[in-house]
């Protein structure tokens, strides 16, 4: 009969205004993120062997990777600085893939941003001053 | 029960045996006790706004399966005060080139006529501002000049999507006015009066719904075009016009607009409720309560097909006002007569 489907669309919305809304309650509630969700980098400096491959992998060069000559004989690459610019970061995980010693893993943050744009990059690790 | 269901009355009376006390003339007596009437209608038409409006964001997002808003106070119910006061604060901006006085004059003139249609509604027993004669009739002729506020918006604003808007506001509520005072002349003729306190007084036994059914789905598919509601808000259609006639509007002159829409569904609600639901009849609550409850309802099943349908366009707009509902209308006036014609006979 003419006018049965205006009738059915009212059931349908009828229906969905007494069900259950899917809406996440974002700040109260926290995501559940899947395990191998891209967030931030976190890095293991004692895994670190200053290679540098995760340096020159970076499709948009944004770690540095800053380190000087000690150890034992004077010649072993000592790390001093481990940073990485998350505004041009795109949590492809190259890096993590290049490392040759699993030291780069991604955790589940995700709530990267800053009021300045001098915070957005992060110091992964530096190597304390002794004095 | 005896308290809340004459409160507002008693209201009337005690206020109108102070000033017997005061020994004032009868004439001021009746200005005053109807100003205070006007205070009430005001009073319960920016109330009904602040509630309708949270009330549609939680329909519609209930309807889409969101929460609406929540934030702010209970159930995000103050978000409207909220809003309110934003808008309050905005800048009245004239476009230059625009029709100055026009522009100006629009948003206040389509409310007015959108608060005088309170003056003849029943909202209860006895609880009429003014028991006009002609009430049915006053209603319509005064909905009816809410057209011209639109064209006045639509041409004043200079702007091409408003005129377009505005013209499209005309066209669509001229053509749905037809359909619509035809559909209601069955009640009319039932009851033989154009008085709201008979039609509803007609009602005291069984609904006019039962009895005229059709000539509630055209009042209620005419009245929907007439609020330029959803499926039928053509004139204000996003993808098209931009916002239609709104569009050059801002601030407090844009929140007029908004309110006389709400204003207007409200009115067009209680008009419904009077003429089918048998008004403020109903048990056990008080009547002026049984009524907001039915208006209510009413503005619910609005928002229900309002969130459902989608635009319809504008040709087949006016095929389906023309083409359709007129004939229809029509042809339910026709049945009446007959059917009240048959009953004189067979009922003596």
């Amino acid at each position: 009969m003419y006018g049965i489907g205006l009738l059915k669309g009212l059931k349908v919305t009828l229906k969905h205004f007494f069900g259950q809304h899917v809406t996440q309650y974002y700040p109260e509630e926290r995501p559940n993120l899947p395990p191998r969700f891209h967030g931030c980098l976190t890095f293991e400096p004692d895994a670190c062997i200053v290679c540098g491959i995760c340096q020159n992998v970076c499709p948009n060069r944004a770690i540095t990777i800053k380190s000087e000559k000690g150890g034992e004989d004077g010649k072993k690459k000592i790390l001093t600085e481990y940073r990485i610019d998350l505004k041009y970061c795109m949590f492809c995980g190259l890096c993590l893939e290049a490392c040759p010693k699993g030291g780069l893993r991604f955790t589940d943050e995700f709530e990267l941003a800053t009021y300045h744009v001098e915070e957005i990059g992060r110091v992964l690790y530096r190597k304390k001053v002794e004095e | 029960m005896d308290v809340l269901e004459n409160l507002f009355t008693n209201i009337a009376l005690y206020a109108r045996n102070l000033l017997m006390e005061w020994s004032v003339s009868y004439s001021v007596i009746e200005l005053v006790i109807l100003f205070l009437a006007i205070i009430g209608i005001l009073g319960l038409i920016v109330l009904d706004a602040l509630i309708l409006v949270w009330l549609e964001r939680k329909v519609v997002g209930f309807i889409q399966e969101r929460p609406g808003p929540n934030r702010l106070g209970p159930a995000g119910f103050f978000q409207t005060i909220a809003d309110t006061l934003k808008l309050l604060s905005k800048e009245d901006v004239v476009p230059r080139s625009a029709d100055r006085w026009l522009f100006l004059l629009a948003a206040p003139i389509v409310f007015v006529p959108a608060i005088m249609l309170y003056a003849v509604i029943p909202f209860g027993k006895d609880m009429v501002a003014v028991n006009l004669n002609v009430g049915l009739f006053y209603c319509f002729s005064i909905a009816s000049l809410g057209t011209v506020s639109f064209l006045m918006a639509g041409w004043g604003s200079r702007n091409k999507y408003s005129l377009l808007g505005g013209m499209r506001t005309v066209a669509q509520m001229i053509s749905y006015e037809i359909p619509l005072l035809l559909s209601v002349l069955g009640v009319v003729m039932i009851v033989g009066s154009l008085n709201l306190s008979d039609i509803v007084s007609a009602q005291r036994n069984v609904w006019f719904i039962l009895i005229q059914p059709v000539a509630f789905v055209i009042y209620f598919i005419a009245a929907t075009a007439e609020l330029n509601r959803g499926p039928f808000d053509l004139p204000e259609g996003e993808q098209e016009l931009v916002a239609g006639v709104y569009t050059e509007y801002s601030g407090m002159r844009w929140a007029l607009f908004f309110l006389a829409e709400y204003t207007n569904l409200v009115a067009t609600a209680a008009l419904a409720v009077t003429l089918f639901f048998g008004g403020w009849h109903g048990p056990w609550l008080p009547s002026w309560m049984w009524f907001f409850i039915k208006v209510y309802f009413l503005i619910f099943i609005f928002m229900l097909v309002k969130w459902t349908y989608p635009r319809i366009r504008v040709d087949h707009l006016m095929h389906f006002g023309w083409k359709f509902l007129i004939p229809l209308s029509l042809v339910n006036l026709v049945l009446t007569g007959v059917g009240i014609e048959i009953y004189r006979v067979m009922g003596g």
